[in-house]
C-alpha cells in the first residue's frame, strides 16, 4: 500500500481502480455486517442478550455514547478532532446537578449554553489562533477537567426534590423511554444539518478539501467553528443525559467518552481524514460499541480480556470500513 | 535492451492494458503517448515494479526478470522520474541524491562527505548542475529538482553496475518554463549516449521534436509505433484518438466580437514587488490573454482579481461595482469565476460525488422549506453534466474516479451553474488529453456566447493566441504590450515571443 501511495498524482490510476474495487460496496455496509455477526454470535453464547431487558440496558448505553459521538463527528469531517468532550461533559455534569439545586429547569438551558460557547472557543483556537484542534482541545479537556473538579471535587447526588426535573430524561412518552426518544431527536437534528443544510454540506467541503472551499468562497472559518459547537452541544446532551439517569453529577463522567467517540465514529466507517462518513455511520459504530461492551458481559468474557477483544474488533472494524486508498499517507 | 511482451494487467471492470508490447532500445529516447486512461501510467508502473501484471513476459538485457518493487527495478538500472517529484524537500541535494544507498560512502565505520561530495560533483555535471550541493531541495528550483531526480537515478545504476540506465520521464516538461524545456531536452540527448529515456508527455510537438521512436497507446492496447522523424502532430494525434480534429483547432470561427459593456476594470492595480500599477478592462464576451514567463507577475494579478490575494492599492471593479481585496467569498458572491491551475488541491473535492462538486455554489437555489431538495440537486448536477459532456457513470460517482480531463469538466460546469460574470481560467486544459481539450474549448467559446467574460492563462502560447480576442503581455511586473487578436487573424506565436522574453 505504502508503495503505491509514494508518488502523488502518478498513483491516480491506481488508487482509482482500488477504490473502484470497493465503490460498489460503500463501508457503512462492512459496519452493519459486522454489527449483524457480533450479535449473531453474543446470541449464541447466550440466548439472553437478545431479551428485552439486555436490549434495554444496550440503548440506554449506546444512547449516550450515540449523542457524544455524533457531536464528535463533526469535527471529525472537517478533518479534525476534539479531545475536550470528556473533560466537557464532567463539567456539564457537575454544573448541571449543582445548578439544579438552584435555578430548577433552567439548568438545561444553561448547560446547553456553556456547552455551545466552550465549542464556540475550540472552534476558535482552531480557526483563528490556527492550532490544531488535537492540541488545542487537549488544552481545553484539560481545562474543563480541572473546572469540573473545582465545581465538585467529589461526585455529587441530585436531591430528591429534583427528581421531577429528572423525569425529563427518565420518564417516559407513550410508553417508550424519553432518554431513548431524546436520542432519536438528537440523530434526525444532525442527521438534517449534516444532509439538508448549507452549512452542513461546507463541513464536507471543508473536510474534503479545504483549500478548494475557501477558494470558492466558503466561510471556512465559520464552518468549522460551527462543527465544534455541534461537538460542544452533543457532549452536553449526552453529559445531561447519563447525569439524570444516575441521580447526580460526576467529575469523572467523561474521561471514558474521549475515546469511546473518536472509536464509534470511526468504527462506523467516517474517516478522521475528514469529509466522508455521516450520522448514520456513527448509529452503527454507536451500536458496534455499545453491543460490544454489553455483549462481552452477558456471555462471560474474562473482564481483563475484554479491553483487548474491543481494540481488536476497533481495529478489524476500521480496516473494513474506511477506504484506506483515499488517504495519501497514513500517520 | 528492455522488451515487454503481451502485457494484460486488469482492475475489476476495467482492463487498463491489453496484450501490450513495449521495447526499449539501447541509447534512444522513446516517446509514449495516449490519451488519459489509455494506459500510460499502468505501462510505467509495470516497468519500475510498482504493480506487477497479470501475464506477459518482461525482459532485461535478454533475461527474463519479475520485479517486485521499486527496489528491485533500481537494481537493474530502471527509474522513474516522477510528475510531481520524489525528493524529500528539506533534505539537501546531495542527501537526496544519495538518499537510502549512503553506506557505499562508508570509511571506517563512518559516512565519508568527502567521497559523497566528489561523487555528487560528477554526476551533477552530468546533468549540468552547478549548485551548492547543501542547498534543501525546497529551496531549488522545478528544474533544479528534476535535474537531481535524474542524476540520482544515473548514480544508482552505476552502484548497482549497470551499464545504460532506463530512465522514466513523466510529464518532465509540466513545471518547466520554455527556456528550462530546452535546457531539458539538450541535456537528455547528451545522457542518451548511457542511457535509454522514456519519455511521456502531453504535450505532442516534444515527443515528435526530442524523441527517436514514439509508442502510441489507446485504450489499453497498441495502436503503433513510429520512427519520430516521420511522425507529423496530427497524425499522432489521429491515432491517439481515432479521428482527426479540424484544422481550426481553438473554434476560432465560433469566436465572438466582444460586446461594447466592459465587465472587469481594473484599475491602478500594484503589488509592491510582484507587479506594478496596471490598468486594463475587458468586456463582455471577451477572452483577455495574460501571457508572460513565470515572474512576470502575471499569476499575481489574476490572484489578486480572484481575491486570493491582497494587492497594495487600485480597484478592481466588475460591472461597474468595486469589488473588495483579498477575499475569495467576496469575489465569488460578485460573480467571479476561477478554474484554478490545479483542479485536484484547488478545484475539487476529489472525494466526494460529482453532483457534490457541481452544485457547491448553488446548494441555497435547491431549498424548500430551508433545507436542501435532493431531488433538485440530482436534477441540477444531471443538467450541467450533459451542459459539459462531463463523462461520469453517475451523478454520485465520486470526483476521484474520473479522468483528467472530466475532473476539469466538472470544475467548469461548477461555475457555470452559479451564473459568474467573469471567469479567470488558469491553465485549463493542463494535464487534459486530447479529446477532453477539445470540448474544453468548446465550452469556452460557448460561454463568450453568453456573454461571459474571461482572463486567461495557457499552456502554450499557440492557445493562448488561439483562444483569445486580445492579449496582453507582461514583463517583470509590468505590461508591456496589448495585441488583438481578431479571427482568422491571429498573429503568429514568433511576432510575439520577442515581446515576452
Amino acid at each position: 500500500m505504502v508503495e503505491v501511495k509514494r508518488d502523488g498524482p502518478a498513483k491516480t490510476k491506481e488508487t482509482t481502480t482500488v477504490r473502484r474495487k470497493r465503490a460498489g460496496i460503500p463501508a457503512i455496509y462492512f459496519a452493519v455486517m459486522l454489527l449483524l455477526v457480533l450479535v449473531f454470535l453474543f446470541t449464541m453464547g447466550n440466548r439472553n442478550f437478545l431479551s428485552a431487558y439486555n436490549l434495554n440496558t444496550i440503548a440506554s448505553y449506546t444512547a449516550i455514547l450515540l449523542v457524544v459521538g455524533l457531536g464528535q463527528m463533526n469535527p471529525i469531517l472537517i478533518g479534525g478532532i476534539d479531545l475536550s468532550v470528556g473533560g466537557l461533559m464532567s463539567f456539564i455534569s457537575v454544573v448541571f446537578v449543582v445548578s439544579l439545586k438552584t435555578i430548577g429547569i433552567w439548568a438545561f438551558p444553561l448547560c446547553i449554553v456553556v456547552a455551545l460557547m466552550a465549542g464556540f472557543i475550540n472552534g476558535n483556537i482552531l480557526t483563528r489562533i490556527k492550532i490544531p484542534s488535537f492540541i488545542a482541545t487537549l488544552g481545553t479537556g484539560g481545562i474543563l477537567t480541572s473546572l469540573a473538579l473545582i465545581v465538585s471535587p467529589l461526585p455529587v447526588d441530585a436531591p430528591p426534590s429534583t427528581y421531577a426535573l429528572l423525569e425529563v430524561v427518565n420518564g417516559t412518552l407513550l410508553g417508550l423511554p424519553n432518554l431513548l426518544l431524546l436520542t432519536l431527536a438528537v440523530f434526525a437534528l444532525f442527521y438534517v444539518i449534516l444532509r439538508f443544510t448549507t452549512v452542513g454540506r461546507n463541513i464536507y467541503y471543508v473536510g474534503s478539501n479545504i483549500r478548494m472551499s475557501w477558494m470558492s468562497g466558503i466561510d471556512i472559518v465559520r464552518t468549522r467553528n460551527f462543527a465544534f459547537v455541534l461537538s460542544g452541544l452533543g457532549a452536553a446532551i449526552a453529559a445531561i443525559m447519563q447525569s439524570c439517569s444516575q441521580y447526580g453529577g460526576d467529575p469523572a463522567l467523561g474521561k471514558v467518552y474521549i475515546l469511546q467517540s473518536i472509536a464509534a465514529v470511526v468504527v462506523g466507517g467516517t474517516a478522521l481524514t475528514g469529509g466522508t462518513g455521516g450520522a448514520i455511520n456513527t448509529v452503527v459504530g454507536a451500536l458496534i460499541l455499545g453491543v460490544m461492551e454489553n455483549g462481552m458481559n452477558v456471555v462471560g468474557v474474562d473482564a481483563y480480556f475484554q479491553q483487548s477483544i474491543l481494540g481488536l474488533v476497533i481495529i478489524i472494524s476500521v480496516a473494513l470500513t474506511f477506504d484506506r486508498s483515499k488517504t495519501a499517507t497514513i500517520k | 535492451m528492455l522488451e515487454l511482451r503481451r502485457i494484460t494487467k486488469s482492475y475489476p471492470g476495467v482492463v487498463a492494458l491489453d496484450g501490450v508490447d513495449f521495447t526499449v532500445y539501447e541509447n534512444e529516447i522513446v516517446g509514449l503517448v495516449g490519451e488519459n486512461g489509455a494506459g500510460k501510467s499502468t505501462l510505467m508502473k509495470i516497468l519500475i515494479g510498482l504493480i506487477q501484471p497479470d501475464e506477459g513476459s518482461y525482459t532485461l538485457r535478454r533475461k527474463l526478470v519479475a520485479l517486485r518493487d521499486p527496489a528491485s527495478a533500481t537494481r537493474l538500472g530502471v527509474g522513474m522520474v516522477f510528475q510531481d517529484g520524489s525528493l524529500v524537500p528539506n533534505l539537501s541535494i546531495m542527501e537526496n541524491l544519495f538518499l537510502c544507498h549512503e553506506l557505499s560512502f562508508r570509511k571506517f565505520g563512518f559516512l565519508s562527505k568527502r567521497a559523497m561530495q566528489e561523487a555528487a560533483y560528477s554526476i551533477l555535471a552530468l546533468v549540468k548542475v552547478e549548485t551548492d550541493l547543501d542547498t534543501p531541495i525546497a529551496d531549488t528550483t522545478p528544474e533544479v529538482r528534476q535535474m537531481v531526480e535524474i542524476a540520482r537515478l544515473l548514480w544508482l545504476a552505476r552502484l548497482y553496475n549497470q551499464r545504460n540506465p532506463i530512465l522514466i520521464l513523466d510529464e518532465p516538461t509540466t513545471v518547466l518554463t520554455e527556456n528550462e524545456r530546452q535546457t531539458l531536452f539538450s541535456i537528455l540527448s547528451e545522457i542518451k549516449s548511457q542511457a535509454s529515456i522514456v519519455l511521456i508527455s502531453h504535450r505532442l510537438q516534444e515527443i515528435v521534436e526530442n524523441s527517436d521512436r514514439i509508442v502510441i497507446l489507446k485504450d489499453g492496447k497498441n495502436v503503433t509505433e513510429l520512427e519520430a522523424d516521420r511522425a507529423s502532430i496530427p497524425d499522432v494525434e489521429q491515432m491517439m484518438v481515432g479521428r482527426r480534429f479540424a484544422a481550426d483547432r481553438y473554434h476560432e470561427d465560433e469566436q465572438v466580437e466582444p460586446g461594447d459593456k466592459t465587465a472587469l476594470r481594473v484599475q491602478n492595480l500594484s503589488k509592491r514587488g510582484v507587479f506594478e500599477p496596471i490598468d486594463f478592462s475587458v468586456r463582455r464576451g471577451e477572452i483577455v490573454s495574460l501571457v508572460g514567463l513565470v515572474g512576470s507577475g502575471k499569476e499575481a494579478v489574476c490572484r489578486c482579481i480572484t481575491g486570493l490575494e491582497k494587492p497594495d492599492s487600485g480597484s478592481i471593479a466588475l460591472g461597474g461595482k468595486k469589488l473588495a481585496w483579498g477575499s475569495p467569498s467576496e469575489t465569488v458572491r460578485s460573480g467571479i469565476g476561477h478554474i484554478p491551475i490545479d483542479r485536484r488541491s484547488e478545484g475539487l473535492a476529489l472525494g466526494m460525488t460529482v453532483a457534490e462538486n457541481v452544485n457547491l455554489l448553488v446548494l441555497d437555489r435547491f431549498k424548500v422549506a430551508g433545507l436542501i431538495s435532493p431531488s433538485r440537486e440530482k436534477r441540477n448536477a444531471m443538467h450541467w453534466i450533459e451542459e459539459c459532456r462531463i463523462k461520469s457513470p453517475s451523478s454520485w460517482t465520486m470526483c476521484a474516479n474520473l479522468s483528467g480531463g472530466n475532473q476539469q469538466k466538472t470544475v467548469i460546469a461548477k461555475w457555470l451553474s452559479s451564473q459568474i460574470e467573469f471567469l479567470v481560467l488558469d491553465h485549463p486544459t493542463r494535464g487534459v488529453d486530447v479529446g477532453a481539450r477539445d470540448e474544453i474549448y468548446r465550452l469556452i467559446r460557448k460561454l463568450t456566447h453568453d456573454g461571459i467574460a474571461m482572463i486567461i492563462m495557457c499552456d502554450t502560447l499557440e492557445e493562448d493566441i488561439g483562444l483569445c480576442s486580445r492579449m496582453l503581455i507582461m514583463k517583470d511586473g509590468r505590461l508591456v504590450r496589448e495585441i488583438s487578436c481578431p479571427r482568422f487573424k491571429k498573429p503568429s506565436p514568433s511576432e510575439i515571443i520577442g515581446s515576452i522574453v
